[in-house]
């Protein structure tokens, strides 16, 4: 059926586009600095931990409950959509290739973590354990062994059973695949052979049982959209997610701050702004994120110019993403009608920007305080800031 | 006295027009209704005349001035009711109002006085600190009718305003329109209603593949397709067989 392949192939062509398309901006973003120096800061740490850990430290069972728990989590991927349930109902009995692929993809997909965090791991059980090298990459070998069971058996399950209970089948899972890896990492090979037996038998259990049903539609497809919501709300950090909507909430002892804006027809805009920016989780979290960063790091460091460069940083970050995002003109508004000049929605988006920069500001500075030369940061938050908004081009006008 | 004026507007969203030539005029205190089968270029026409999009030829003088002449004018001039309501989340219902009355140089004194007068019409009073997520689709657009009401301006611009709205907001909508009209506003109203098209509009526009067919009072209509005692329905469909044949 070459119908059903060349859907997937599109489906995951387009998957694909959308993921790269939001993940340049992640990796570019002001998170991967954070992470490149949480993972070194990390990796240093460990490494000095190895030099001092004791022989009686348990690696094999952490090792294993960490494994454990990541195989079990193996949600598959079928990029399955709504209207699906309608245009794919004939061809049910044909739709096992479909799936199939979407398998085959989820497996790989999933690969890649929990090798990660196993190599990671490696240099502790050569420190720890008496394992010889062949033995540890053996074991690397049936984790993968154990990812595709999982993945397998998790989709079986959710199939079998319209997803109901599915922490039911998570708990079984990595309680099987937390002993089949303690037991291989204790070479106790007798008892991997029986565990692994069971995952088989549990699978050909679901497998009899998926036959009988039809394919549960509906299950998948929610499935899909909380996942690509996941994923876009993540994006959504970095950068502007479109058809993303921010969920709204009243903040109502912000109130107050809505009493600076004036009754008048010069003022509307600032009126819309000030509540667009407090009320709109993804705005005023993304400022509350950025601040409380900047403030943590210049807590935490004593050296002025390390504090003076994340600081500004932080500030250009938080100036440059809350000005796209309260510029930018995706869908049509009311106030593009209104009888008011084109510019005071910029300038009203300038003076909430300044006075949640100056807070900012303040907040970084009493971080500092007691530090040599504090009195400096606040002038490089707000100018970088200030020179930040003016240097950048306005996303309004590009339509 | 003449208060909107279209002039061989030409124009639509790509370079190939969806309108076409469009000359027509709503006098003072004149209900008028757009009316045309889906794609006829009902929504293209009000679009140019809001301003959202421009004409590629042709001029559109509201008021004595083009958007180009004087933009203050020209949009304080008219309101809007979209076809889909399109509010803001973050705004409850009190300050949708209190925007638009700002936005439009509205005092606070009249904002209360008409706000509450509309509130009740519309029977929204107890929703006043609401925020949108919570309204039904007609609720929305009841929103949506009470702010573009509010601004009180000489020409209203409403985009199918029946659909999706209860018996007695449809009601409340006409009484409105009514009231409005004998105070000498104008109205452009697009509809497939055309019960109530016929029984309420002073002149109808009949639009076909973004060109007017015909247009004027129901007399002049059934004249200019030869149906004497022709319904509006009878009408429409009759355009309709037109374009079948073509």
């Amino acid at each position: 059926m070459n119908n059903l392949n060349e859907v997937w192939s599109k489906r995951f062509t387009h998957y694909m586009n959308e993921v790269q398309k939001y993940m340049r901006f992640v990796f570019t973003g002001h998170l991967a600095l954070v992470l490149v120096f949480v993972i070194g800061a990390v990796g240093y740490q460990y490494s000095e931990w190895l030099k001092v850990v004791k022989p009686s430290f348990p690696a094999e069972w952490i090792v294993a409950l960490i494994i454990g728990i990541i195989l079990a989590l193996s949600r598959p991927v079928t990029l399955l959509r709504e209207p699906d349930q309608v245009y794919l109902l004939p061809l049910e009995s044909k739709m096992s290739l479909y799936f199939k692929k979407a398998l085959t993809w989820t497996f790989w997909s999933q690969i890649g973590l929990v090798s990660v965090v196993y190599i990671v791991a490696i240099p502790l059980l050569n420190t720890v354990t008496e394992l010889s090298s062949a033995q540890i990459w053996t074991v690397l070998i049936i984790i993968i062994l154990l990812k595709y069971l999982n993945v397998q058996i998790e989709f079986h399950y959710r199939y079998a059973n319209r997803g109901y209970n599915v922490g039911v089948d998570k708990v079984t899972r990595a309680v099987l695949s937390i002993l089949t890896v303690q037991s291989i990492l204790t070479a106790r090979f007798s008892f991997v052979i029986l565990f692994i037996v069971l995952l088989l038998i549990y699978d050909w259990a679901l497998v009899r049982r998926v036959k009988e049903q039809p394919i549960p539609y509906e299950h998948f497809v929610k499935l899909e959209q909380n996942r690509m919501m996941g994923f876009y709300r993540f994006a959504n950090y970095f950068t502007d997610v479109p058809h993303l909507r921010g969920s709204i909430r009243r903040r109502s002892w912000l109130n107050f701050v809505y009493s600076i804006v004036p009754y008048s027809q010069k003022s509307t805009q600032n009126y819309l702004v000030y509540r667009t920016f407090i009320r709109t989780d993804d705005h005023f979290y993304l400022w509350v994120r950025l601040t409380a960063i900047s403030g943590i790091v210049v807590l935490l460091v004593n050296i002025p110019i390390v504090t003076w460069i994340v600081a500004a940083a932080l500030s250009f970050a938080t100036t440059i993403q809350l000005k796209y995002a309260l510029l930018s003109s995706g869908d049509f508004r009311m106030d593009r009608l209104y009888p008011v000049v084109k510019t005071q929605r910029k300038q009203a988006v300038q003076k909430v920007l300044r006075l949640f920069m100056v807070i900012q500001a303040i907040i970084v500075t009493i971080c500092a305080l007691g530090q040599p030369l504090f009195f400096v940061l606040p002038v490089i938050v707000i100018a970088i800031s200030e020179v930040t908004f003016m240097m950048t081009k306005d996303p309004s006008e590009e339509y | 006295m003449t208060l909107l004026q279209l002039t061989d507007v030409t124009g639509g969203y790509t370079r190939k027009p969806v309108i076409k030539d469009l000359t027509f005029s709503i006098g003072q205190g004149e209900l008028v209704g757009l009316i045309g089968l889906n794609g006829a270029g009902k929504s293209t026409t009000i679009k140019h005349i809001i301003g959202t999009l421009l004409p590629q030829s042709g001029e559109i003088r509201l008021n004595g001035v083009t958007l180009n002449e004087d933009i203050k004018k020209y949009r304080s001039s008219f309101s809007y009711i979209p076809e889909t309501p399109v509010l803001y989340d973050e705004l409850t219902l009190k300050e949708h109002l209190e925007l638009t009355a700002m936005a439009y140089d509205i005092d606070q004194y009249t904002l209360k006085s008409r706000s509450e007068d509309l509130l009740k019409e519309f029977r929204m009073e107890k929703r006043l600190n609401w925020f949108p997520s919570h309204f039904s689709k007609g609720m929305r657009q009841k929103v949506m009718i009470m702010c573009a009401f509010l601004v009180n301006p000489q020409l209203y611009i409403i985009d199918e305003p029946f659909v999706g709205l209860d018996p007695l907001g449809i009601q409340s909508l006409l009484d409105q329109m009514d009231e409005k009209k004998k105070d000498g506003a104008s109205i452009l109203m697009s509809t497939h209603i055309l019960s109530t098209a016929e029984k309420h509009c002073d002149r109808i526009i009949l639009l076909h593949e973004g060109r007017v067919r015909a247009q004027g009072t129901m007399n002049d209509l059934r004249r200019a397709f030869n149906m004497p005692d022709a319904t509006l329905d009878d009408l429409y469909i009759a355009m309709t067989k037109e374009q079948d044949h073509e």
